[in-house]
């Protein structure tokens, strides 16, 4: 237990918060516990969390997607657009939806690996480039009233009380924790989020799992806005706005290093799991928006600080302690 | 250390900092062209009542067929939440304080005052309501600013045994909601837009365009739709509406789109808001540029806000309600449904305190759901600043 906690500090310290986010939830709210609420706490974030999935293996191969809610955004009005115009069936539109996404992800994903441009730049390209074209496409239009079966997607219980989209999410979960840490897919992304030279050097086709993992990301944010169009049975031009901030701050919060080549499966769920249940608290409370962010903004600055500071402590003293891999610190160049 | 991680170092933590920075701005999102889904049926507003400012509605009218009225009275304090668009407009703080107003004259608990804090937020209510649902609030009072996005969950809230009382901004397929509270008759509303425009641009019309709030909000929706419904009659054969946009409720955005209109239409004379933010973004936009001679600006607003605007002759005239009266009588009708004084059906009447009696209807601006209608307009210009 002991060499977990000093292996895995950064979880260890999340299992914490964690556990005091819900202790103060249940003396704040007496409807906090309950199994409708925590199905809830998820489903109302479900896009998110889909999306946060796979943006843990871009951080962790030392890139990022700003692009991702703009994609979401994207791939619903193609949806919205298809269906409106009544060119093709609605399940078919669905398809062209979310390849639309993978499309905007393996363009972005091209640009970065064949010219060698910071994915930073790429995808903030590709943030305001996908947001425009969903805002083109919808106008100021509000495209809904889609058929039953497909709102029930968003809305229904498949499994028990459980959304399709809930399940797809804890399977997927399972799947993308397999992949990053079991097989040999993952241990690349970790090398060459370390040093994409040395990840070259030793023969790692370095481009090609860049790419993947781009193509990966647009899918799934593709995906995930047309679940968002399903649960909330609408789509604008501006569904997910500004969701990639709330993405990658749960990727961070959880112990991902923002240079890449560090961070976990499991880190990133503990504090997906933080996220959602201050939010959820805090609202159950009914404490202000403002003050969540203002909350979830600090947990994302300590989470940067805090590790850094105490890197910078342990370095000053020359301490016996071997130096334990920190959450956020920079790896080796 | 080589170059690169040195720099690695200090861009890291600045991009986190720059990400929060983001978070917390408003969005600011162009906005173009026309109409929302329209979501009202018919008008046949053509009366001409004018200069009238009384509502036409049966304000004080006893029901003919639900028999007497019953006074709603304290009968225990409830539970209930207060949502409305967003927290941060003006109107909606004063909407909750009728509210409170309400509460504390009927012996119950203030209901929460929670909402999105910014109204450009279309789905930041859905986990309001499905929090009030969670925690099992005798009631829930709603301005809806999500179209139908609502609908699953003021279904759910009704599945619990909890009215969803709209006030403001109705839900549109009337999904899970008990009655809404129409602060004025929305056909009535688009009619006395009509009468402003042709009061302000004179017989021989010109060229106008409406700012509104978000494309998906009911209310302005309905209005708009009514308006057009009475433009395409002959006596407003001379007022043309070039554009319609959308300003989310959101000063930044409600500005960028009123310059845009500006930019875009060069005939243009007037510019109609049906919402207390665009009104004023607009009159403000159009004095700093210097515009108010040519382009005037009217619709919805708040006296208060607008004072400064009349005076320097930016809104000629201007209309609304009162919001906290709108959130006192929501305030009574939740209440009298919550503790089963009254039922949410056709023809029920009710005394409303210091407001008076009222009738539940159908409502004829839509196609399903029942209505209690508040009234009246008051017309604001210089002769009557209202503040």
């Amino acid at each position: 237990m002991r060499d977990w906690a000093t292996k895995h500090r950064w979880e260890a310290i999340l299992i914490v918060v964690l556990a005091a986010t819900i202790v103060v939830n249940v003396a704040l709210s007496p409807f906090y516990l309950g199994f409708g609420n925590f199905v809830n706490l998820f489903w109302l974030s479900i896009e998110k969390i889909i999306v946060v999935v796979v943006m843990t293996f871009v951080i962790i191969n030392g890139e990022i997607d700003l692009s991702v809610a703009s994609v979401m955004g994207f791939s619903a009005a193609v949806t919205a657009t298809l269906y409106n115009g009544d060119v093709v069936p609605f399940a078919v539109a669905i398809l062209i939806g979310i390849a639309a996404g993978a499309i905007a992800g393996l363009l972005q994903g091209l640009v970065i690996t064949r010219f060698g441009l910071p994915s930073l730049v790429v995808t903030l390209a590709g943030l305001i480039g996908f947001r425009g074209a969903a805002r083109v496409l919808l106008e100021d239009r509000s495209v809904g009233d889609f058929p039953e079966w497909f709102e029930r997607i968003g809305q229904q219980t498949l499994v028990g009380p459980f959304p399709i989209a809930l399940v797809l999410f804890f399977v997927g979960l399972v799947v993308a924790w397999v992949i990053l840490e079991r097989s040999a897919f993952g241990r690349k992304v970790y090398v060459i989020g370390n040093s994409a030279d040395v990840a070259r050097f030793s023969g790692i086709e370095v481009n090609s799992v860049k790419l993947r993992l781009f193509v990966a990301s647009g899918t799934v944010a593709g995906l995930a806005g047309i679940l968002f169009a399903a649960r909330v049975g609408a789509v604008q031009g501006t569904l997910g706005e500004t969701y990639e901030l709330d993405i990658i701050t749960m990727v961070l919060l959880g112990g991902v290093s923002i240079f890449g080549g560090s961070g976990s499966m499991l880190g990133v769920v503990l504090a997906l799991f933080t996220v959602l249940n201050i939010r959820n608290g805090l609202g159950l409370a009914n404490i202000d928006g403002i003050i969540q962010t203002g909350v979830i903004g600090l947990l994302l600055i300590g989470s940067v600080l805090v590790p850094n500071l105490a890197r910078r402590y342990r370095l000053r003293r020359p301490a016996p302690a071997s130096p334990a891999s920190g959450a956020i610190a920079p790896g080796p160049p | 250390m080589t170059a690169i991680t040195r720099r690695s170092r200090v861009l890291g933590p600045l991009v986190v900092v720059a990400l929060v920075v983001a978070a917390c701005g408003g969005d600011t999102g162009e906005t173009t062209t026309t109409a929302g889904e329209a979501t009202t049926t018919a008008a046949e507003a053509t009366t001409t009542a004018a200069e009238t400012t009384t509502s036409a509605a049966a304000e004080t009218t006893t029901s003919a067929a639900g028999g007497e009225a019953v006074e709603i009275t304290g009968d225990g304090a409830i539970t209930a939440t207060f949502l409305p668009k967003c927290t941060n407009i003006a109107v909606f703080p004063q909407a909750n304080s009728g509210a409170e107003e309400a509460a504390a004259e009927l012996g119950s608990d203030p209901a929460e005052f929670v909402g999105p804090a910014d109204c450009g937020d279309s789905t930041g209510q859905i986990e309001f309501m499905t929090n009030a649902v969670t925690q099992g609030v005798q009631a829930i009072m709603l301005s809806n600013n999500s179209g139908d996005q609502l609908d699953a969950p003021a279904q759910a809230a009704a599945d619990a045994g909890i009215p969803v009382v709209t006030w403001d901004s109705p839900i549109p397929s009337a999904t899970g909601e008990s009655v809404f509270v129409a602060q004025v008759d929305f056909d009535e509303t688009g009619q006395v837009m009509a009468e402003m425009a042709r009061t302000i641009l004179g017989d021989d019309g010109g060229e106008f365009a409406i700012l509104s709030a978000t494309p998906d909000a009911a209310n302005q929706n309905a209005w708009i739709a009514a308006m057009e419904e009475v433009l395409a009659t002959p006596e407003f054969e001379n007022l043309v509406l070039v554009e319609t946009v959308y300003g989310n409720d959101v000063a930044e955005d409600s500005v960028t789109a009123a310059l845009g209109l500006v930019d875009s239409h060069p005939g243009l004379e007037l510019i109609m808001a049906p919402t207390t933010v665009g009104i004023v973004a607009a009159a403000q936009a159009m004095e700093q540029e210097g515009l108010c001679e040519t382009i005037k600006v009217s619709g919805l607003g708040l006296p208060e806000e607008m004072a400064p605007y009349v005076e320097s002759g930016c809104a000629p005239e201007f209309a609304l309600w009162s919001f906290v009266d709108l959130g006192y009588l929501a305030y009574y009708v939740a209440y009298g449904i919550a503790t089963e004084q009254i039922v949410a059906e056709e023809g029920a009447a009710f005394v409303a305190g210091r407001m008076g009696e009222y009738e539940i209807t159908a409502d004829p601006t839509r196609e399903a759901g029942l209505r209690v209608l508040m009234g009246p307009f008051s017309k604001y210009n210089a002769e009557n600043p209202g503040t």
